[in-house]
């Protein structure tokens, strides 16, 4: 099953709105842009542009303790600085957190400065035992609640990885 | 200004707000003025990210008043934090910015440029408008009433010029919880207080 890009966007907001996120703190990446635009356009959600990604994790901490849903979306580069703010906020406090970020560096990236992220960011996360699942099709929008409901079970962070077929469209 | 001394005078016209404290020495200040363990959150456990965090519990509960305490030391590693804030605009948070000119929790370090650094200009510059400076009792006793007028257009921001910890504040207690505890503290407070539901289980 294939999906255009604008297709892709409103699929991932639906799901958004579905698990119950309000707030979505976002840091742009190329391939998150027509996410992006989705979600800022669309009036279930408080979109809020942060002008780095360790804020969005202190923002989407905060509405937890709110009680507000909320999702963090960002690159693969922004995700490999917010290791401090993820171990040290959600960790310690033991506070639910659900991150969404794009498979920079995977097969069918050709952005060379991206290879950095295709050797280590899947290790990175593996080395602070954060759980994640990898979305590469439409059909597999649904991980995206089933991963935020994971993280209000085990009062951790998990992250959804979205990858370049998903967001841009399959390519050969 | 005494840190102390300042902190214990602000915590006396604290009505019902809810406080976020940073890493550094505001936890060990509100924590040994005011032994407040149910309203208050000593995010210990975050450089730079106190008052994103109090952005965040703002906008999820408007009817509530959040105060959010940072030193400048944090302050400086992520000062962009305020164009954030200012594109919230949330109304019912104050930013205090505690600024001791050092990095208060690693033994008083200098902060950069600590000399010449202006916050409330830094904040001017990012279209903040409701800004205060304090740099005595007297002050803050004469204007805290403007600023605690709180639910006004726009967010407040507060600088508190203090001196640094002596040797003897760095021997303060911290506020002796672990993370979890502290977390299940203020939300269950939160939610006696709004009947909000944080930790139930979602559909």
């Amino acid at each position: 099953m294939t999906g255009t890009k604008h297709d892709i966007g409103w699929k991932i907001a639906n799901e958004l709105a579905t698990c119950g996120v309000k707030l979505i703190a976002s840091l742009p990446d190329n391939w998150l842009i027509d996410v992006i635009d989705t979600v800022k356009r669309d009036e279930r959600f408080r979109h809020v542009p942060v002008n780095r990604e360790e804020s969005a994790i202190g923002l989407c901490s905060g509405a937890y303790m709110g009680a507000m849903g909320s999702a963090a979306l960002m690159g693969a580069s922004g995700f490999m600085t917010v290791i401090y703010a993820i171990t040290k906020i959600n960790y310690t406090y033991e506070i639910p957190l659900f991150v969404m970020a794009t498979l920079r560096g995977a097969a069918g990236d050709h952005h060379k400065h991206h290879i950095s992220n295709g050797l280590y960011l899947l290790r990175v996360i593996d080395a602070i035992n954060m759980p994640y699942a990898i979305i590469d099709t439409p059909d597999e929008v649904p991980l995206i609640s089933r991963s935020y409901r994971h993280t209000r079970t085990v009062s951790r962070p998990m992250a959804v990885l979205l990858t370049r077929d998903l967001l841009r469209g399959s390519q050969r | 200004m005494n840190y102390i001394e300042c902190f214990r005078t602000i915590a006396r016209h604290r009505t019902d707000e809810l406080v976020v404290t940073s890493a550094g020495n505001s936890s060990q200040a509100w924590w040994e003025v005011t032994r407040d363990s149910d309203a208050s959150f000593y995010l210990d456990a975050s450089m730079s990210l106190s008052t994103m965090f109090a952005s965040g519990l703002a906008l999820a509960r408007p009817e509530q008043k959040v105060w959010a305490f940072m030193g400048d030391g944090a302050f400086c590693m992520n000062p962009g934090m305020l164009m954030v804030e200012r594109e919230m605009n949330l109304p019912n948070l104050t930013h205090f910015l505690v600024s001791n000119r050092v990095y208060g929790a690693t033994s008083n370090a200098s902060v950069p440029n600590f000399e010449k650094n202006d916050y409330a200009a830094t904040a001017r510059s990012m279209g903040l408008d409701r800004i205060f400076e304090f740099g005595s009792i007297k002050e803050i006793e004469r204007d805290f009433a403007a600023l605690h007028s709180a639910n006004l257009p726009g967010h407040t921001f507060v600088v508190l010029e203090v001196e640094p910890f002596s040797d003897a504040e760095q021997k303060l207690e911290q506020p002796p919880f672990d993370g979890p505890e502290l977390k299940y503290r203020f939300g269950r407070h939160l939610e006696r207080r709004t009947g909000c539901n944080i930790f139930g289980y979602r559909t």
